[in-house]
């Protein structure tokens, strides 16, 4: 019966075509908007690393005096000073951890064929590759010997691997990062990320960097951050050991965490690490204060769909709504003008039941074209949010998930527009139209 | 077979209580042909509404094959409608955006009468009205006469108990009203009870039986047999309004 109503929807359709082509275009529009919000809300709030987000956590460390205001709804800077973070780096626990820092280097081959440029890196331990589940095309990371005598080694992604060495296995290859020649140790496999949510201070939507070096290189070569710098207080800084050494705030840090106890093991750690940096006089605070924040946590902490995005979303659900109210006009119209014709189907013995089905499976129709149309839509509007920055490249797009969203979406509405019409018309009084036909 | 006992209609609005039938009884047996006659207004279309269960009654009983129609749900009314009853119009209604096979198979496909078996219904149907030929077309390709032919048929698709027809000839010229009268009598012949609506006293009398509705009640069909229906209508004390 169900292919029955398809095929009487079909041809209802077709019978008014100008009627149908608006509701479907009303319908399109509404969705094309909505799934063109909902697209980018999805991608910024979805979990990036569902495996391990709750092992995951970004460790905050309030090394300001008492009293000293910060931005974050806690008052805890989000970042660490490089003293800190070096030492819970070199520290024993937990097993996995790291500290990671934003920065770029002129990047060349010391030849005519590959004109210098910039790029992104990020300095980090060898930790972080298995902490966030990055594979590799060829090589692996730098060895842990490598990272505590700071060998000039880096990790490039595919896409540099590409821009750099035509895409062979370029492991043990050189390249020059300002001037200085570090050794190809690994190829990393493209990191799509839609979130840059282990560093959501330097953009929390960039695109991870392209190259990736022991974290230990900063101190030897000097390497300047290329992230925010928050600082405090007044601190007299004329050299980069001063900068080391000062109380500015500039890295993050990472650790994994792989299970309750772990991490109460870990706050006890932070817990007496800050009480000692206390005694020692760093810094005027009487109760010590830190974050472990997990993934979610995190993104949520620092509000990566901000209010804005939200609003946004709601005001598109909203204009879905103001389109499926013209959709229910529409249906009113053409259902009742049907009214006759559904007097002979009560008549010849259609219960009240299957006029209902019929006409919600007619909507049903009338939503997944629309659902299809509004796709189309959608991947225009979302062209168009990618053209305003780069940033969007990867947040714009829709996934498989949303991809089924649309049409379901616009099926429902569609479902929840007819439910009135297709009621009405079901309680028609078959008598009423059979003598006036 | 089908029973009326003191079936009253009566169709209210804010101050007007109009009185559709009244009092009405009526016993139809199996294999019946029973013509339906009376003025303008005087109930015969409420009667076959009630009859073909279109449309609820007020009070009384009504018994079809033994089952309480009163009792039953809106659903079960289409249930029993579809297995037991066949409706054949003045206006034909059929539907106009299907051809004459897939009109004929609008009450087998709501009985859910598998796709085999609706096809040799339909053909034998179609054979039967003499339009075998003309399956494919949709129902403005044929004729007046055709299209009634073509409502019949959908009405004999189903193999219903009952054949209801409301004015059956009203909208055709005399030679194809004989020509529908003349099928309906084969398919009585053939076991169907039919009721039939007409104004026609002509149709009227080739039926075996006739009765009168007047005033929304039977009539004594011989205190009227010698007068007009108009003039029936002039003596009717509560004019009855036919919907």
């Amino acid at each position: 019966m169900l292919l029955h109503y398809i095929d009487l929807s079909w041809r209802s359709l077709k019978r008014t075509p100008l009627v149908s082509f608006l509701m479907i275009l009303a319908i399109a529009v509404g969705i094309g908007i909505t799934m063109t919000s909902l697209s980018v809300y999805h991608m910024m709030s979805m979990d990036p690393i569902p495996q391990k987000s709750t092992k995951l956590f970004a460790v905050q460390l309030n090394t300001t005096d008492d009293g000293t205001n910060w931005w974050t709804q806690d008052n805890v800077p989000l970042q660490l000073t490089y003293k800190d973070a070096m030492t819970l780096h070199k520290a024993e626990m937990p097993t996995r951890k790291t500290a990671s820092m934003r920065a770029g280097f002129t990047v060349h081959l010391n030849n005519q064929d590959l004109k210098p440029f910039l790029s992104d890196a990020r300095l980090i331990g060898r930790d972080f590759f298995p902490m966030f589940d990055r594979d590799f095309v060829y090589g692996s990371a730098w060895t842990t010997e490598q990272e505590n005598v700071s060998a000039p080694v880096v990790v490039i992604n595919e896409e540099l691997n590409d821009r750099l060495f035509g895409g062979s296995n370029s492991v043990g290859k050189q390249v020059y990062l300002d001037d200085n020649v570090f050794t190809v140790v690994g190829v990393m496999k493209q990191w799509d990320s839609h979130t840059k949510y282990y560093d959501l201070n330097n953009g929390a939507f960039d695109s991870p960097e392209p190259m990736f070096l022991p974290i230990t290189l900063v101190a030897p070569m000097q390497i300047e951050s290329w992230g925010n710098n928050n600082g405090w207080k007044h601190e007299a800084i004329s050299t980069f050991e001063g900068q080391l050494q000062s109380e500015i705030f500039w890295l993050q840090f990472w650790a994994e965490l792989n299970s309750p106890a772990e991490v109460q093991n870990y706050r006890d750690y932070l817990q007496a690490y800050l009480e000692k940096q206390g005694q020692l006089g760093r810094y005027n605070r009487t109760v010590p204060e830190f974050n472990l924040k997990n993934v979610i946590e995190w993104m949520e902490y620092n509000n990566v769909v901000t209010s804005d995005n939200k609003v946004l979303l709601g005001l598109s659900f909203l204009f879905l709504a103001v389109c499926l109210a013209n959709i229910l006009g529409l249906l009113l119209g053409k259902f009742l003008r049907r009214a006759p014709e559904i007097g002979v189907r009560r008549a010849l013995g259609a219960s009240k039941r299957q006029i209902f089905v019929q006409h919600l499976v007619e909507v049903s129709l009338l939503g997944f074209l629309g659902g299809l149309l509004g796709i189309a839509i959608a991947q225009l509007g979302l062209w168009g949010v990618r053209t305003t920055s780069n940033e969007y490249n990867a947040l714009a797009t829709m996934d498989l998930s949303m991809l089924l969203a649309a049409p379901t979406i616009a099926i429902s509405a569609c479902i929840i527009a007819g439910l009135y019409p297709a009621w009405l018309v079901c309680r028609t009084q078959p008598a009423i139209y059979l003598k006036t036909q | 077979m089908l029973s009326m006992k003191n079936i009253s209609k009566v169709y209210q609005t804010e101050k007007v209580q109009t009185h559709a039938l009244r009092d009405f009884d009526l016993e139809v047996q199996e294999g019946e042909f029973i013509a339906v006659t009376g003025p303008s207004g005087s109930g015969k279309t409420t009667f076959l509404n009630i009859a073909g269960m279109l449309e609820p009654f007020t009070g009384g009983d009504y018994m079809l094959d033994d089952v309480n129609v009163g009792s039953l749900s809106d659903n079960q009314r289409a249930d029993l409608r579809n297995q037991k009853i066949g409706f054949i119009f003045q206006g034909f209604n059929l539907i106009p955006d299907l051809n004459l096979y897939e009109n004929i198979e609008v009450p087998l496909r709501y009985r859910g009468i598998k796709s085999a078996e609706r096809k040799r219904r339909i053909e034998q149907c179609l054979e039967k009205v003499g339009l075998a030929s003309r399956a494919k077309h949709l129902p403005q390709q044929l004729s007046g006469g055709q299209q009634q032919r073509v409502a019949i048929a959908r009405a004999l698709a189903g193999e219903p108990r009952f054949l209801l027809a409301d004015e059956p000839t009203g909208n055709l010229d005399s030679l194809m009203a004989r020509q529908v009268m003349e099928l309906l009598e084969e398919i009585n012949r053939e076991g169907s009870t039919i009721i039939m609506v007409t104004h026609d006293q002509e149709l009227a009398r080739r039926a075996p039986r006739n009765i009168q509705v007047v005033d929304g009640q039977l009539a004594d069909f011989t205190l009227y047999q010698n007068k007009t229906m108009d003039a029936v209508a002039s003596q009717a004390n509560h004019p009855a309004i036919e919907v």
